[in-house]
């Protein structure tokens, strides 16, 4: 069968199984929702220096809810040993891969909209084409995050202490992303010139660029037990 | 009685020693000329006074820290391919002795950075960032190590982490600049011109450190490979205890 | 049975080590074409991880295990495995679960291929429904439909009566006669001494990792079985 067609139906699937049970999609976008109001009671929701520490604010209410994502992938998986029955079809690890990766990314991306809409309503700004370019890093940012994510969660699942330590390997690896999605956020939305907003994309595609082709090659070595 | 033992893993831990060994006498010779170099043949900085002569060994290790790092990633690479026990306990080793040279950048970078920018851990400065998230990931190397069971899984998980925490590391130093780059840059980059004396005793203190860096790699290989021997050894006499019984 | 064009898989010395746990020990086990092979023993003997490893999910420490060789076949698609996890998606109904598995093996009409083997088992009511709403026993039977989907050579089936009604028992040691008319290649594992005896041709007892017994099972006498099983355990034990 062709490959291509094969990363589909596995990406298919895990987004028709992520439809069928809402919940864990609707606890995700909430907890990311809860962190928003959390920084507003932190900081002085009123003053120009939280204004000027939004973007940062943005991005720490969507990398939790993320994590949080990228363990329940595997999971679900393991629950009924599906992993299992994925490993021992003769499907290529690296499409076992991709398929997964696409439905973790696309999870995000939707998440990630849906808390952006609320950021924008929360911190008072407006559904402005700047908006469109903080959707365009959010996207851009999902796939390098989803890209080493996939490969570690897929590590740790049959790891007990999973929960702590997905967040312990990934954040130290994906802290280029996070710097390039504040900071071109920041560009965007604070600064209002965008002089380096270029650069940032283009470290961003570097970083998907080769974490999607890191996990098609590694992720033999971690699924297998 | 006798226990079969694997016979090239142990000749393979007593070449490790063996290399550690030829090394000793070189080390020595090489460490005193490097203190000597640092602190009496270098000429003392006009601006910064003594306290700049610690640079001599924070530019060694610095070095080093990302030689084992390279290291790691080759041994990770090594294993995935061969699968061969050695290889890990190669990559361990060089995480563990990188992961102290990158502890000792960061020490001496503080007590440098202490007089000189008058403050402890300069945040703003790219260089000290990077090398905060090295010691990160080989920090988060060893909590994945110790949450596994020796086993091929531990290696294989080893060295995947390895292999994509070097292939971050670039990336990583490139964001951290450009980031320092927009935001205004409080600290300007130190590097003066370097006397002729002082980059001679720069560079007999990365020779000295990186020979050092290399016994200590060769050692603990060879322990590590030891001690897994031993392990061996004490289950078999465990084994053959319960089949008496 | 020593046929050597007749055999499907050679396990020779195959030993698995966990830690300091020896789980299987030196096993040589053939088995031919039409085999119905049934594994007894204790919890603990290392009949679970033996399966794993003919599976495929688990490699061995030393030792090899080889399939005949025959070259339309790449090595994983060859083996249909029940373990006791179902690998089936709750969320998903019994047809969209077989449609899936069908289309990662490569089977071109993977749709009908799906509905066949529900009416086979006996599902095509339930086939709309998702497999969360399934009894224990229904999913059982969809779990032995998507391991053979593919056709394996080698069905490997890990205590399939476990949670089973006697209903659901009976209705399951139906469809494995039926596997068994077939001319099915199936190593099974059970405690179900009596289920396991009906079925079988050949016979396996492994104890604390080794194979301690092996008979066809024409040799052994069914209403003795019991007594022979304990024997041979407990005089491993000793």
């Amino acid at each position: 069968m062709n490959q291509v067609a094969l990363i589909w139906i596995l990406a298919e699937k895990d987004l028709k199984v992520e439809y069928r049970s809402p919940q864990a999609f609707l606890n995700t976008v909430f907890f990311a929702l809860l962190i928003l109001v959390i920084f507003n009671f932190a900081f002085d929701p009123g003053s120009q220096a939280t204004r000027e520490a939004t973007p940062g604010i943005l991005w720490v209410a969507l990398l939790f809810p993320g994590i949080i994502q990228l363990n329940r992938s595997f999971q679900a998986e393991r629950e009924e040993g599906t992993l299992y029955g994925l490993i021992l079809s003769p499907t290529d690890r690296g499409v076992l891969f991709l398929g997964k990766f696409i439905a973790n990314w696309a999870f995000l991306v939707v998440v990630d909209f849906l808390v952006l809409g609320a950021f924008v309503i929360f911190y008072n700004f407006s559904f402005s084409v700047q908006m469109l370019w903080v959707a365009w890093i959010i996207i851009l940012a999902s796939v390098g995050f989803a890209a080493v994510g996939t490969v570690f969660a897929a590590m740790l699942s049959s790891i007990r202490t999973r929960e702590v330590l997905l967040p312990i390997l990934l954040f130290p690896i994906i802290i280029p992303i996070i710097l390039a999605a504040v900071n071109g956020t920041q560009e965007i939305l604070i600064l209002e010139e965008a002089q380096f907003l270029d650069r940032w994309l283009q470290l961003l595609i570097a970083f998907d660029v080769i974490f999607v082709a890191a996990g098609f090659l590694l992720f033999d070595y971690v699924v297998a037990d | 009685m006798s226990l079969p033992i694997d016979q090239r893993s142990l000749q393979l831990a007593r070449r490790y020693l063996q290399v550690a060994n030829g090394l000793l006498i070189p080390l020595y010779l090489l460490v005193a000329a490097a203190l000597y170099g640092a602190f009496i043949y270098a000429p003392t900085e006009r601006e910064m006074g003594d306290v700049q002569r610690i640079f001599y060994f924070h530019m060694g290790t610095a070095w080093n820290s990302f030689l084992t790092f390279f290291a790691v990633f080759v041994a990770g690479i090594a294993y995935l391919i061969t699968r061969k026990s050695k290889w890990d306990k190669l990559g361990a080793a060089c995480a563990e002795v990188g992961m102290v040279f990158t502890t000792i950048v960061m020490v001496t970078g503080s007590i440098w950075a202490k007089p000189i920018w008058n403050t402890w851990w300069a945040w703003g400065d790219p260089r000290l960032m990077s090398v905060m998230v090295l010691w990160l990931m080989y920090a988060a190397y060893f909590i994945l190590r110790s949450s596994l069971p020796e086993g091929d899984k531990k290696y294989k998980f080893s060295a995947v982490f390895g292999i994509i925490a070097f292939l971050d590391v670039p990336i990583v130093w490139m964001s951290i600049r450009w980031w320092r780059t927009i935001h205004p840059v409080v600290i300007t980059s130190s590097g003066a011109e370097l006397a002729a004396e002082m980059l001679h005793a720069l560079m007999v203190s990365l020779i000295a450190m990186t020979v050092l860096c290399v016994t200590l790699v060769a050692l603990r290989t060879a322990q590590r490979l030891n001690s897994s021997l031993a392990d061996e050894v004490f289950q078999q006499l465990d084994q053959e205890r319960v089949s008496r019984q | 049975m020593s046929d050597p064009s007749n055999s499907l898989v050679l396990l020779s010395r195959v030993t698995k080590i966990f830690g300091l746990v020896r789980a299987v020990l030196d096993v040589d086990l053939e088995v031919c074409r039409g085999d119905f092979l049934a594994i007894f023993g204790p919890n603990g003997a290392g009949k679970t991880t033996l399966l794993r490893m003919v599976s495929g999910l688990t490699q061995p420490t030393s030792g090899s295990i080889q399939f005949e060789s025959n070259d339309d076949h790449s090595g994983r698609d060859r083996v249909g495995y029940v373990s006791h996890q179902s690998f089936l998606y709750n969320e998903l109904t019994g047809l969209e679960n077989l449609v899936f598995y069908g289309r990662l093996y490569g089977i071109g009409k993977a749709r009908g291929r799906a509905e066949e083997m529900l009416v086979k088992m006996g599902l095509q009511d339930a086939r709309y429904q998702r497999v969360g709403t399934y009894s224990r026993g229904m999913k059982q039977r969809l779990t032995l439909a998507r391991a053979l989907l593919h056709e394996p050579d080698l069905l490997l089936l890990d205590e399939p009566y476990t949670g089973l009604d006697q209903h659901g028992s009976r209705i399951f040691t139906e469809v494995l006669k039926g596997l068994k008319e077939e001319g099915r290649t199936v190593l099974l594992i059970t405690h179900n001494l009596g289920a396991g005896l009906e079925l079988c041709g050949q016979i396996v007892i492994q104890n604390k990792g080794e194979l301690v017994f092996q008979a066809s099972r024409g040799q052994v006498d069914a209403s003795d079985f019991e007594r022979l099983y304990f024997q041979v355990v407990e005089g491993g034990r000793r």
